[in-house]
């Protein structure tokens, strides 16, 4: 009888973990964070999650920058799509246009009101009055160098683009590149030539109308300035991504970089001396000071069900990922790159206690102010269009630095011939 | 009168549901899609008639990738029918360690294209590959040489990167094809006095004929559709220099978000290899059936 008796409660225990796992609401979480230690990190968080919310179960996929694009689209089509996904603003307008991103002013006014987002944060995700996902991080390009070699060579660190060609110029030598910038028709060389444009004034893209305005004298002269400094960069620059530029810098094959950050490769791979690691913000044109500023993308998370249980499920899930004690260690998934995007975050103590960012505490509040003067094009003063996703997904940005610097046309008939193939692009 | 047998088509049946279902709906699909302005994939599109078709055939980019896409394959046949002739040769060989080299070589195609890209990439970084540095030290070069950093040497590098990946498999199929020949007419030719060359030309090479003739055919369909290396490698560029075909289509369809046009470009394409294929088959059946 005991015999049976025990059956029958291990049989009713069964069926009600089976009834509860049968019952958990699943929610998917892509992202292109695909390094192994970034992986680690969120699923930490997830099982954290998962334990703490019985009634969910959240699992994450790991997707890739180069194929989100193409992958993202097609998923929804399919009916595949996840519940989360996290993407950079120029990402999120194509998503909403096919009715796949969900609007969350709502949920974003509410965590909101609990840890101040950063207004800059905001403004690349609200258009045609809603705002289409949660920011989650902010990540701000700015130059790397070694404070040593800059002081071999006798030169200071540059502030405006003649200091830039001369230091360039005086670090180049035999076995060293002045400076490492990619020529690829990639994301990496959107971005790197997008900082120069806006430190000539050049950071808006489209007319309040819509129209382009790409092809105009503060855009011709980043392309001139990035021609002239690219001779300075390395023979096979045309095929970099982000990481053969920090393979570059760690090696001490290039004197400089621009790059979201160095810091993990430089302390693993290279001497991890951070009194030498030295960062300043994108020189600006000369005699254009006010326009000084760089590129940046904050990250965000776009909600993809309609599905209420979905959807709060979701929400739980971003809400947890914001709260202090989350928020530090979840953007410290790769310290020192991704930067907080609220004030609460920015004051989070697991954030400022990560080992790492302690070594480079110096460095991280540079680039933590680069990034408030850091912008996106297509996403600057309230002029955002859903175009522009045609013209990042394209990386037209730099198809057009290629005119230049592949195929040896000067600056003025790149960017004449960039924006009309941005104009076909987006008709 | 000839007799139908119906259960021969009983048996070829299955096959035949299974072919129309692989590969004439998806044809049929596409097709379909080319005459509609559908942009991106899961949304409706409107007629569009023949305008995608006219659009593409005056576009340079189209023109442009056909010529790097034939040009892909020309210098693919030309340095993996090299390549591979000198393996097979060399293997069909007695020498001591044969099997030990003939299982060795499979290892370029059996490991994934993916690693390989990986691999390929950092021996030619100009910054810390080990070809530069190599050539550097025995003085050959001064400075690095940029493998993908400019059109023509990008093209040349990608060629001999698919060709080192593909021609051991190549080299395989011809040394099956090698062992068939009866060794008696090698023996007889040495004492008609002929040379390393003359045996090549006048008994090697007509005695795979029939091996040459599936390689020049299914090797150039292979060839022309590779995809993974070039997209892995350079995305097409340096400035489109490397954007054969099959990349264009899927820039087409997945970055510029241009579903129809992308399925004109698939058609356009098809047509050129079903040509091609026909011209193929029949030239080279006449040439066969004349040796």
């Amino acid at each position: 009888m005991k015999i049976l008796i025990r059956g029958f409660i291990a049989l009713s225990t069964f069926s009600l973990i089976s009834l509860s796992t049968l019952a958990a609401t699943s929610v998917t979480f892509w992202h292109m964070e695909g390094v192994p230690h970034r992986v680690d990190r969120i699923q930490t968080l997830i099982d954290e999650f998962n334990a703490a919310n019985p009634g969910i179960e959240v699992k994450q996929e790991v997707q890739n920058w180069g194929e989100i694009y193409a992958k993202a689209p097609a998923s929804v089509a399919a009916g595949t799509s996840p519940e989360i996904l996290v993407g950079i603003p120029d990402f999120t307008p194509i998503l909403a246009e096919m009715g796949a991103a969900q609007p969350v002013e709502d949920f974003v006014a509410e965590l909101d009101a609990k840890y101040k987002f950063y207004q800059k944060a905001l403004d690349q995700y609200t258009y045609n009055g809603h705002t289409w996902a949660v920011p989650l991080w902010n990540m701000a390009i700015s130059i790397w160098y070694r404070k040593s070699e800059f002081e071999n060579a006798g030169i200071s660190p540059p502030t405006t683009w003649s200091e830039l060609k001369a230091a360039a110029k005086a670090l180049t030598k035999d076995g060293v590149y002045g400076i490492g910038l990619p020529g690829n028709k990639q994301l990496y060389t959107d971005q790197t030539i997008y900082s120069f444009m806006v430190n000539s004034g050049a950071s808006e893209i489209y007319n309040s109308d819509g129209s382009l305005r790409f092809d105009n004298a503060g855009t011709v002269s980043a392309y001139e300035v990035y021609k002239d400094l690219y001779q300075y960069s390395a023979p096979d620059a045309a095929n970099w991504t982000w990481g053969e530029a920090e393979a570059c810098f760690a090696s001490k094959a290039c004197a400089m970089i621009l790059q979201f950050t160095v810091i993990t490769t430089y302390d693993s791979q290279a001497e991890g001396d951070a009194n030498d690691l030295g960062v300043i913000q994108i020189p600006y044109a000369d005699g254009m000071a006010d326009s000084a500023g760089t590129v940046s993308y904050v990250n965000s998370a776009m909600i993809m069900t309609e599905d209420s249980e979905k959807m709060e499920a979701s929400k739980k899930f971003l809400s947890f990922l914001m709260e202090p004690g989350n928020y530090g260690r979840f953007i410290n998934m790769e310290p020192g790159l991704f930067l907080p995007i609220t004030e609460e975050g920015s004051k989070d103590r697991t954030y400022w206690n990560d080992p790492m960012v302690v070594k480079y505490k110096p460095q991280i509040k540079t680039m933590l102010d680069n990034s408030t003067r850091g912008s996106l094009f297509g996403f600057t003063n309230g002029n955002t269009f859903t175009s522009i996703s045609s013209i990042s997904a394209q990386n037209l940005l730099s198809q057009t630095l290629q005119l230049a610097i592949i195929d040896g046309k000067d600056a003025a008939t790149a960017v004449s011939e960039g924006q009309s193939i941005m104009n076909e692009a987006i008709e | 009168m000839k007799k139908i047998n119906n259960e021969g088509w009983l048996f070829v049946l299955p096959l035949l549901l299974w072919l129309i279902l692989s590969i004439c709906f998806p044809l049929y699909i596409a097709i379909d899609l080319s005459f509609y302005n559908v942009k991106i994939i899961g949304t409706e599109g409107q007629f569009y008639g023949i305008k995608n078709y006219i659009k593409i055939l005056n576009s340079s980019k189209f023109w442009s990738a056909l010529n790097n896409s034939l040009f892909w394959v020309i210098g693919n046949a030309l340095a993996q029918t090299f390549f591979a002739f000198l393996i097979a040769l060399t293997l069909n060989k007695k020498f001591k360690g044969r099997n030990i080299a003939t299982n060795w070589i499979i290892l370029s195609f059996i490991i994934p294209t993916v690693v390989i890209v990986v691999i390929w990439k950092l021996m030619l970084s100009s910054s810390s590959g080990i070809v530069s540095s190599t050539l550097i030290n025995i003085n050959l070069i001064n400075k690095p040489i940029g493998f993908f950093g400019s059109p023509n040497i990008a093209f040349i590098s990608l060629i001999l990167i698919n060709s080192w990946r593909w021609s051991p498999f190549l080299a395989l199929i011809i040394l099956s094809g090698l062992k068939s020949i009866n060794r008696e007419i090698y023996d007889a030719s040495k004492i008609d006095g002929t040379n390393i060359f003359t045996e090549f030309w006048y008994i090697t090479f007509p005695n795979l004929k029939n091996v040459l003739f599936v390689l020049g055919l299914v090797g150039t369909l292979l060839s022309f559709n590779v995809f993974d290396i070039i997209w892995l490698i350079t995305k097409g560029g340096p400035s489109n220099a490397t954007t054969t075909l099959p990349l264009l289509i899927y820039e087409t369809a997945f970055t510029k978000f241009r579903l129809s046009q992308a399925a004109s470009l698939s058609v356009i394409t098809s047509i050129i290899l079903l040509t091609y294929s026909i011209i193929f088959i029949k030239f080279m059946s006449e040439k066969k059936e004349d040796a």
